[in-house]
């Protein structure tokens, strides 16, 4: 598969810290691609280089496999923190300036605008929106292009949760049309919603890329309860197959190895005697397995 | 360069601020020329003397003088149009549109030139204003007019053209440099007004006080009104004072593009 972005050892040094330390980013063409990271792991920092707004200390770059900083831009729509608009301008003016920007005529300003729900409001002055309309003003703007690449940085910050399933719904929408998304999030759920594949960073550097079904194959959670749950935990913590248990609520989570089903570790429950009052079989989540990809000792 | 125009009327067109100042800094210069008409006129008839000399006499907006004190009256004002391009530029620091506008596709040389044709179409405005006003004015006072009198200080208007236009490149570049409006205009005002010229007043040589930029664009047009007096005048623009306050044009674009490749927006 094609990337539709490369870094090559993209860094970007300040006075005393390395933001982002030697990277290189591959993304597939037509992945949903979710960024990782805690706070402050260079997720923006990445961004802002690969969108021209931040200076490389060293390192390249590319976009569609060619050099053209300018004119690859154009085909990207791209929101990077908080909504930019001019405050004083309608959502009209405000994307037409956008469209000028990028050589495009006005026509798909309304199909944008009515596409998140702003079409009401299209006249008015951006400083009267409120957080999640700027928030979807961002949208449109970044939809208006009809770019081939939509980079995303954490989009549903500031909307409800009704706007955060209508985003999630765009960008499957996107997906669905064979259109790049890079998505930065902290917010786990929502990158195992609708992402792909993924990468982790942290302290600049990308210590973990994968795919998101993947995550969910590998392990099993299982979460169990009984009457008495002591006796419980000495089998639990008995048992080979096992790698990890973890009381919470008075109950307990058991994580089992690969290779184990959850009726084997029914049947070793069973031929001990203990006879569960709660089973249930989880999949991983994107957030047990970041966690845990951010404890691993080389990684902190 | 037309389209980056566009693209900056568009940012333009319904912004209260950019016509509030404009309107107030043509009304000012309205204001000011008709004032002292109104002033010369008054002391006229009072049969008041300005050394020795009648001032309804004075041909201050007769053609072809008007041309001069037209343009030099004008440029005391050059500080409101620099204040807008000040706010213009701070507020996309503040608005974060100027990264946006990076990253929709600008490169940055594309939004130094957006900003460059906003800042050549004021100093247009400005002079095209001058002339319509001067011709006006020159019509209604000049007595027995000479066709060929009317235009020949008419080389003032270019003077007030780059006076104007290098004014504002030097706003933009405090602006950009500074990034906080308050600042900027604090910065401009002092220099302008206060540290320049003192560092002038004190070097006595006039070549070298020449080439600071405020002084430089002075030049351009030198105080007219001393000619009443029967003072000797520069009553034209040099090669010498035009090539400095040019160098000077370049320079602050040269800066200005320095600052906006190097910063992290």
């Amino acid at each position: 598969m094609k990337n539709i972005i490369s870094t090559d050892q993209l860094t970007k040094r300040y006075r005393n810290i390395t933001a982002v330390n030697h990277l290189d980013l591959e993304i597939p063409e037509h992945s949903v691609f979710g960024i990782l990271g805690p706070n402050g792991s260079g997720k923006t920092t990445t961004l802002g280089m690969i969108l021209d707004v931040i200076n490389p200390t060293s390192g390249t770059y590319s976009w569609f496999g060619n050099r053209n900083k300018k004119e690859n831009r154009k085909r990207i729509g791209s929101i990077l923190e908080s909504p930019a608009f001019y405050p004083y301008l309608s959502a009209v003016s405000n994307l037409k300036i956008v469209a000028r920007i990028k050589n495009r005529p006005y026509n798909n300003i309304d199909e944008v605008l009515s596409l998140v729900g702003l079409s009401g409001r299209k006249n008015d002055k951006y400083k009267t929106y409120s957080l999640g309309m700027k928030q979807r003003l961002a949208i449109a703007s970044a939809l208006l292009c009809d770019p081939s690449v939509l980079v995303l940085d954490e989009p549903t910050n500031g909307l409800d949760p009704q706007g955060i399933a209508e985003i999630r719904d765009i960008i499957k929408k996107l997906a669905d049309e064979k259109k790049t998304v890079i998505l930065a999030s902290h917010l786990l759920d929502e990158v195992q919603k609708v992402c792909t594949h993924f990468g982790v960073l942290n302290h600049g550097e990308l210590i973990y890329k994968g795919n998101v079904e993947e995550v969910s194959r590998d392990e099993h959670l299982v979460e169990v309860s009984t009457d008495d749950n002591n006796a419980l935990l000495k089998i639990l913590n008995d048992f080979p197959e096992q790698l990890g248990v973890k009381e919470e609520n008075g109950k307990f989570n058991v994580m089992l190895k690969p290779s184990v089903s959850v009726s084997d570790f029914s049947r070793y429950l069973y031929e001990q005697g203990i006879f569960p009052t709660h089973l249930l079989t989880k999949r991983k989540n994107l957030e047990q397995q970041f966690l845990e990809i951010l404890n691993q000792p080389e990684n902190v | 360069m037309y389209n980056h125009f566009k693209t900056e009327i568009l940012k333009i067109r319904s912004y209260k601020t950019f016509w509030i100042i404009h309107i107030l800094y043509f009304a000012i210069i309205l204001l000011v020329i008709s004032g002292v008409k109104l002033l010369l006129n008054f002391l006229a008839e009072q049969g008041e003397k300005i050394e020795n000399i009648d001032p309804g006499a004075i041909p201050v907006f007769q053609f072809p003088d008007i041309w001069h004190n037209l343009t030099w009256i004008a440029g005391i004002f050059r500080i409101v149009p620099a204040i807008f391009i000040i706010i213009s530029i701070t507020n996309e620091i503040s608005y974060n549109t100027l990264r946006q506008n990076i990253i929709d596709g600008l490169s940055r040389k594309d939004f130094l030139r957006s900003k460059l044709s906003l800042i050549l179409f004021i100093s247009v405005l400005s002079t095209l204003y001058l002339f319509i006003l001067g011709l006006v004015m020159g019509l209604i006072n000049t007595g027995h007019i000479e066709t060929k009198y009317i235009f020949l200080y008419i080389p003032f208007l270019a003077g007030h053209f780059l006076e104007i236009f290098i004014y504002l490149l030097i706003a933009l570049f405090t602006g950009l440099w500074i990034s906080r409006a308050g600042l900027a205009m604090i910065l401009l005002l002092l220099y302008s007004y206060v540290i320049e010229p003192i560092v002038t007043f004190r070097i006595d040589s006039a070549l070298i006080s020449g080439f600071f930029p405020i002084k430089a664009i002075n030049n351009l047009i030198r105080f007219p009104f001393t000619k009443y007096a029967l003072r000797e005048v520069q009553d034209h623009l040099t090669w010498q004072d035009t090539g400095i306050a040019v160098f000077y044009a370049f320079l602050f674009i040269w800066l200005t593009y320095l600052i906006l490749r190097r910063r992290d927006l």
